[in-house]
């Protein structure tokens, strides 16, 4: 079943097209990469998918229900959730308080003002609970902001993660990490996304390639070709989109 | 730890302490003074609901203190006999209800658009406060007579007399800190602070950022409209000074002198801009610019305020010692 459906969907901003004609299926329990050279729609895509931007024409669909004209809140609660290419957390907060605002948000507190935050023995010991999968428990009491930039991109995942969603969608995850930090970050979002329905916007093609059970080519707005990685490796139009036309 | 409770704790008893007998130990003239600070504490507590919390800047926040004023000082004098808890409670609400109104329009906007539509509107409000005549007596203000509270069984107690004025206030002050302090350590308070660290961010978690925000700015007009309210009952005495401009910028530079990042920061830029004004303005009419110098070396050279100057570290690391 398809867990998300991109129906028909552009996008223009005052005049520059940007996405044409877009038309996505992503069925439950994959790993969907979409890859695409730059300037090639993804971002874009990204956004309308979460609700930062509203398509010029077009319908989305999560979970079999419109989220079109939902806003990002909403569409979050629905369970599904992303994170981002920058660096994008509460710096002055600690490791632990900032997974501790996702799970307050899962556990639906967030307007709750007749009880003590520090005594909810749910939300901590829940918190706890995704610092410890994401192996950030070292870090607990350190303000985000202080974090190296590998652990803060390890946040970044915990966020997105702690809501426990049924979609997740990551945005180059692994962009300005080494070689090494690359190989053992998809390890650790193999280990975290297990079961769950993934998104991924890379540039690394090991990362896609090592990661995603079907791959989704854009070019100029426009969908080349989805299919296994293997079929992506030997369609021509995709080899030409990346090496130009000669 | 355990220290830490003690501390904290001791710190706590000589505060209240202090407060307690305040009015027995300084002349009965520093009294005035003592309740101003008292309002102007829980003003700036207010105030800084927004500013420390949720990280936005209200230049016009006089509106909710001075709405406060108004329609405390209206009830007193149109609906006599009405008991005093009920005037203040009528204050607060009428600050979160124009809070509501105002944050509508204010809370989806951020940095100097946010501050200056604040401002916009405060001068709106001023602006009625000053035309409506036939309501607010415009900018001759209007005089009100402090009420006798009626204790059940205890007889009455006049507020004419200055520490039961002092008392009174107390009360009511320390009721709507008290609130805004248990607020912070809610989970809702906790919304609030997400929502200066990184709104966009807490939006993709499923938070609400307009609804989170517009409570807690109307929230913040509340205890705004109560400290508003008492500031009438204190000074028997309405004008359009309760709802101007310089009423707003002042509240800014009291909070910012005592420090918005900690919560009883503002508290203290609340004592020193008081205490200060008091002395100073016996020795000069240019208080203003005294004041101003201090304002600039604040900013300048105590990022963080006055309250950063209490650094409790270094007790705690002393104590930590005496421990072990």
């Amino acid at each position: 079943m398809a867990i998300l459906k991109v129906e028909k969907v552009f996008k223009d901003f005052s005049g520059l097209q940007v996405l044409l004609d877009v038309n996505l299926e992503v069925v439950e329990g994959e790993r969907h990469a979409i890859i695409g050279p730059n300037g090639a729609g993804k971002s874009t895509l990204f956004n309308l998918i979460t609700g930062y931007y509203k398509p010029s024409q077009g319908r989305i669909f999560f979970n079999g229900r419109d989220i079109t004209k939902r806003p990002i809140h909403k569409i979050a609660r629905m369970g599904l959730s992303r994170s981002f290419q920058i660096i994008n957390n509460f710096p002055m907060m600690t490791v632990y308080k900032n997974v501790r605002n996702a799970i307050i948000s899962k556990f639906n507190r967030r307007f709750n003002w007749f009880s003590f935050l520090d005594r909810s023995e749910e939300i901590r010991r829940e918190s706890d609970k995704i610092l410890e999968l994401i192996g950030m428990t070292d870090v607990r009491d350190v303000l985000a902001s202080e974090l190296s930039y590998g652990r803060q991109r390890q946040l970044e995942l915990a966020l997105t993660q702690a809501r426990d969603p049924v979609l997740m969608m990551l945005d180059e995850p692994t962009a300005g990490l080494d070689v090494e930090e690359t190989r053992e970050f998809i390890q650790l979002i193999k280990q975290v996304t297990e079961g769950k329905t993934l998104v991924v916007v890379e540039h690394d093609m090991d990362v896609v390639f090592g990661l995603a059970d079907r791959i989704t080519v854009l070019n100029y707005g426009e969908i080349l070709v989805t299919g296994t990685p293997d079929e992506i490796r030997d369609n021509e139009e995709v080899k030409k989109a990346y090496l130009g036309r000669k | 730890m355990m220290s830490e409770k003690y501390l904290n704790r001791g710190w706590g008893a000589a505060v209240a302490l202090f407060v307690l007998f305040l009015p027995v130990i300084i002349p009965e003239i520093k009294v005035h003074l003592a309740i101003e600070i008292l309002i102007f504490a829980l003003f700036a507590i207010s105030f800084n609901l927004v500013l420390g919390s949720l990280g936005m800047l209200p230049f016009g926040f006089a509106a909710f203190f001075g709405m406060g004023a108004y329609i405390a000082a209206l009830m007193f004098n149109h609906i006599p006999g009405t008991p005093l808890a009920v005037i203040l409670l009528a204050g607060a609400v009428s600050g979160l209800i124009s809070a509501i109104f105002v944050g509508f329009f204010c809370v989806r906007l951020g940095g100097t658009y946010f501050a200056l539509l604040t401002l916009a509107f405060q001068m709106f409000f001023f602006a009625v406060a000053m035309k409506w005549r036939e309501v607010t007596n415009g900018d001759d203000g209007m005089g009100v007579i402090r009420p006798e509270l009626y204790f059940p069984g205890l007889g009455k107690l006049s507020l004419m007399n200055i520490n039961n004025l002092y008392y009174v206030t107390l009360f009511f002050v320390v009721l709507g800190i008290l609130a805004a302090y248990l607020f912070s350590k809610t989970p809702l308070g906790n919304s609030a602070t997400s929502m200066r660290e990184n709104d966009e961010r807490a939006s993709f978690l499923g938070y609400n950022v307009f609804l989170t925000k517009l409570t807690v700015f109307s929230f913040a007009g509340l205890i705004a409209g109560l400290a508003g309210g008492l500031y009438v009952l204190f000074q028997e005495f309405v004008a359009t000074t309760a709802i101007d401009a310089s009423m707003s910028f002042t509240i800014v530079i009291m909070a910012i002198i005592g420090g918005t990042g900690r919560f009883f920061g503002p508290i203290l830029g609340v004592i020193f801009f008081m205490i200060f004004q008091d002395w100073i303005s016996d020795l000069t009419d240019n208080w203003w610019f005294f004041l101003g110098i201090v304002f600039i070396a604040v900013v300048l050279f105590l990022e963080g305020g006055l309250i950063s100057l209490i650094n409790l570290d270094r007790v705690r690391l002393w104590l930590s010692r005496q421990e072990s």
